[in-house]
């Protein structure tokens, strides 16, 4: 009697407080897993039910339709809206419902129990604010009890209410809820998730959801509905930490507007941001907002800004604080959850979703799979779906990010295989350097000059950005029969356009080479330099040049990434020797000229150029045509 | 504003945004309705005034009069890039859906024409998951096939803001910037923004429409609020459903779904 007149007082006086704020606070979102046909569904229908917030006319129409279909009628069928979900008895896909308690208004997220339905589950969870674990203490802990509960916390989820169900099915034994209840919290414990509050409940009876239960007096903790309301969510703290990862550009008149999410931090007109890779400094100039601006915002808000100088800034970028920046590195390790069907192939190429950004990836190493029934480490080294394991993830290009106990939001991805979402991850930077000073200069007291003209003044006198066009591929097979077309074409059109040949290159500049791997990949960075110079000046500058390595081709374009594009140029050494333009085919198949690509050297094709040429089907015209728009499309203003 | 109408700003402008620079050939479902109002302003406030996108309205030509003097009053003053669509007559739809079903189906054979003869790859569309359970289990980037068809039992995930656009040529994605929307948040929001609707919603002889569709399948719900403030005080206390006065959605226990999984909205 005391504790029911204890509640209700303290319900009361939570209440007073809270509904004045009812209208002002954010909207908390439940998710509610647990293994399949654990009450999950069942348990949310009969909450909504209990608080009065289940309209009338779809109870009755549901109750009619069970009736028709001859079924005892379930609260499950107040969320599984989908027939086949009636039929089965089981929920297929996550589904949202909203409501209000006396206190506060909520979304419920129900996400499926049936492992087959991961995916789905995760679609639930990850934006969730407040987790719910249901078990069923009939059938105890089961193996989705456990995997659901390491994903939350590979979703961030730290703390999470459980529910022991279907009491009503273990005559109310507390002998059985205290063994559950400690099975559970030992595993909870291991994978370092708290456990906010346990209830013993009965979905089906309404048992300690909204009303107290009379048949389980040896209960004495609070009620379901009174856990709920008391749950603070964690506040969403705003940093000194600026992340701010560029989602698009807009042209709008003269201005170019940045626009994006603050992820952590705060900005407001004069603001120092760093943009990486390029790790230019510029300050905010501008705030642009729909129908007005005001002086500041912060995490979560969308915005636009202007700034103080012209740099080149591009979808997928990341600005920062000048103090903390992300750090900037081409590879990392990760704890992921793999959802797809398909294996995991370290010859693959994924494509890699963080923030706005998105990059090129290859699985480097898997390093162990994670087996979340016993969380020992799986012997087999393989991955299937649904697993968890930790990867080596490495990246053609430098991708800026942060250890994800820094900052979650800008910590996390996704990878894509072709046309599906095959996995998600979050980021694990403790082993690796960050790559920032790559970008900066060799300490070796050289202090460059600033140029006195900038390179953004230039491109805008010329309208066009400069870049370096890499033509790769066999001898014969066209670039630079290409490269000099292209060339006199984008000069026709008023564009600063130059040609670099590898063969003129090694008259002048690069006369003291041969064509050992050493010499060839000294070759390419010295035409890679010179070929930077010219985009200094403003140019666009036509590479033709075998450059026959992965690797160098790769060195060539970090020297400038932002302004480089591999085109492949396509043809077969069998085309290609039998055009034999220069004889030098000839000359390599007698064995005249040693370490000729693709007779007595090897050549590695671009595993994903920006543009492939394909001579072997298309005339020069074509050809010419198709690099000169590309060019156009990508450079000019 | 308050906190939570703010929270959802945010995030309808974030998908706004991430469907523009990543979808190619984008068009806003503009119905005239409520929420398609919100929609359109929140497109105004994510491209910074000026939608760079079409707006289409899929006319069934049996709107109410109302509903068409709105449409051109505000088509001219916003400046908007307007495509109107067309619907097929009643005889050419599936005969074995229920009567007002049936009827509304005509608006998802008349989309399905645009989006094929403007090569539209994403059509944003301004459903609600709190209005109706097939509606609740919407992803923000929902793919359909060439036909239009919903695979619903076969959603790709979606987390972290990150959706897939990689899909067939033959694919179209819907997006859906209102997702986490409810009713009254609509409402709150055309309060705090001062968001033009149209005058149906307020109660005329103790009746008011609480949704509009077409004019011979929607009927006015019982209700007194004649102003925005007394309709946001009423659906606080509400426990009718939005759509009741729709009459499609009641006709058979699955219709809506049959309907949604076929294309419609």
């Amino acid at each position: 009697m005391k504790r029911k007149m204890f509640l209700k007082d303290l319900g009361q006086k939570v209440i007073c407080k809270m509904k004045k704020n009812l209208e002002n606070t954010e909207v908390p979102k439940v998710v509610v897993v647990g293994h399949v046909d654990h009450g999950k569904s069942s348990f949310i229908g009969r909450f909504l039910f209990d608080v009065g917030e289940v309209q009338k006319e779809k109870f009755d129409e549901l109750k009619k339709a069970s009736e028709r279909r001859g079924v005892e009628f379930e609260f499950a069928f107040l969320l599984d809206a989908l027939q086949d979900e009636r039929d089965q008895g089981i929920t297929i896909d996550t589904t949202r419902i909203f409501f209000k308690t006396k206190l506060r208004k909520y979304v419920f997220i129900d996400a499926p129990g049936h492992k087959e339905f991961i995916r789905n589950m995760i679609t639930g969870a990850s934006s969730a604010d407040i987790a719910i674990l249901i078990v069923d203490v009939d059938e105890g802990i089961k193996q989705q009890t456990k995997k659901h509960a390491y994903l939350l916390k590979l979703l961030g989820i730290e703390q999470i209410i459980t529910l022991f169900n279907k009491m009503d099915k273990v005559n109310y034994s507390e002998e059985k809820y205290t063994q559950t209840k400690f099975d559970l919290n030992k595993y909870l414990a291991e994978i370092g998730i708290k456990c906010h509050s346990s209830i013993p409940i009965s979905s089906k009876l309404g048992d300690n959801i909204v009303s107290l239960s009379k048949n389980m007096k040896w209960y004495s903790g609070p009620l379901f509905v009174n856990v709920l309301d008391n749950f603070k969510v964690s506040e969403t703290k705003i940093s000194e930490v600026i992340r701010f990862p560029v989602q698009d550009i807009y042209k709008i008149g003269e201005k170019r507007v940045v626009v994006g999410r603050i992820e952590s931090g705060r900005i407001s007109k004069g603001t120092k941001l760093i943009f990486l890779p390029s790790n230019e400094r510029v300050d905010v100039k501008t705030i642009e907002v729909w129908p007005k601006a005001k002086k500041e915002y912060v995490i979560g808000d969308c915005i636009g800004i202007t700034l103080s100088e012209q740099i080149f800034v591009d979808k997928g970028n990341m600005a920062s604080d000048t103090i903390f920046p992300p750090k900037l590195t081409n590879r990392f390790e990760s704890i992921v959850f793999w959802l797809s069907e398909k294996k995991i192939s370290s010859k693959k190429k994924y494509f890699m979703k963080i923030n706005t950004g998105e990059y090129e990836v290859s699985v480097n190493r898997i390093k162990r799979v994670i087996d979340t029934e016993n969380l020992n480490i799986k012997k087999n080294n393989t991955v299937y779906k649904n697993d968890v394991c930790e990867l080596v993830i490495h990246s053609s290009q430098l991708i800026p990010m942060d250890d994800y106990s820094f900052n979650k939001s800008t910590a996390r991805f996704c990878l894509l295989d072709n046309e599906e979402i095959v996995a998600g991850g979050i980021i694990d930077l403790k082993n690796y350097p960050d790559q920032r000073e790559v970008k900066e200069l060799p300490k070796r007291n050289i202090t460059p000059e600033n140029y006195s003209v900038s390179e953004i003044d230039r491109s805008m006198k010329f309208n066009h950005r400069p870049g370096i066009i890499w033509l790769t591929g066999l001898s014969g097979s066209g670039k630079s029969t290409i490269a000099k077309n292209v060339e006199k074409k984008l000069f026709k059109r008023n564009l600063n356009v130059f040609s670099l040949d590898g063969d003129n290159l090694r008259i002048g500049l690069n006369k003291n080479l041969a064509f050992s791997p050493e010499d060839r990949t000294e070759n390419i960075r010295r035409t890679a330099e010179v070929a930077k110079l010219f985009t200094q000046a403003g140019f666009i500058v036509l590479v033709s040049l075998i450059s026959p390595y992965r690797s160098e081709r790769k060195k060539a374009r970090d020297i400038r990434s932002e302004l480089f594009r591999e085109i492949y140029i396509k043809a077969s050494v069998e085309v290609c020797s039998k055009r034999d333009v220069k004889g030098l085919y000839a000359k390599a198949v007698s064995g005249e000229i040693k370490n000729f690509t693709g007779i007595s050297s090897p050549y590695e094709e671009p595993e994903k150029p920006d543009l492939v040429i394909n001579t072997s089907i298309e005339d020069v015209d074509e050809s010419v045509n198709k690099l000169e728009e590309y060019i156009l499309n990508e450079f000019s203003f | 504003m308050h906190k939570n109408l703010k929270k959802l700003e945010n995030e309808s402008i974030y998908i706004f945004r991430q469907a523009y620079r990543s979808i190619p050939n984008i068009a806003l479902l503009w119905s005239l309705g409520k929420d398609s109002n919100v929609m359109l302003w929140l497109a105004f406030k994510a491209f910074l005034g000026k939608i760079p996108f079409p707006l289409v309205h899929v006319d069934t030509g049996k709107k109410f009069k109302e509903m068409y003097a709105f449409r051109d009053k505000y088509e001219k003053e916003w400046k908007l890039n307007l495509i109107r669509g067309s619907c097929p007559p009643l005889e050419k739809i599936d005969p074995s859906l229920p009567p007002a079903a049936r009827s509304a189906a005509r608006k998802t054979e008349g989309l399905r024409d645009i989006i094929k003869n403007k090569k539209f790859k994403g059509i944003i569309a301004g459903i609600r998951r709190d209005e109706q359970g097939t509606r609740a289990k919407e992803r923000i980037f929902s793919p359909r096939d060439v036909t239009g068809n919903w695979n619903i039992k076969n959603q790709p995930p979606e987390f972290w803001d990150q959706s897939n656009f990689n899909y067939p040529d033959s694919v179209h994605i819907r997006i859906h910037p209102l997702l986490g929307w409810t009713e009254l948040d609509i409402w709150q929001y055309i309060k705090n923004e001062n968001i033009p609707v149209v005058d149906l919603y307020f109660s005329k002889k103790g009746k008011r429409f609480r949704s509009l569709g077409d004019n011979d399948i929607t009927f006015p719900v019982k209700s007194s609020a004649k102003s925005i403030d007394e309709i946001i005080e009423e659906l606080k206390v509400s426990k009718t459903s939005e759509r009741s006065g729709r009459a499609m959605d009641h006709e058979e226990e699955n219709v809506f779904e049959r309907l949604r999984s076929k294309g419609y909205m």
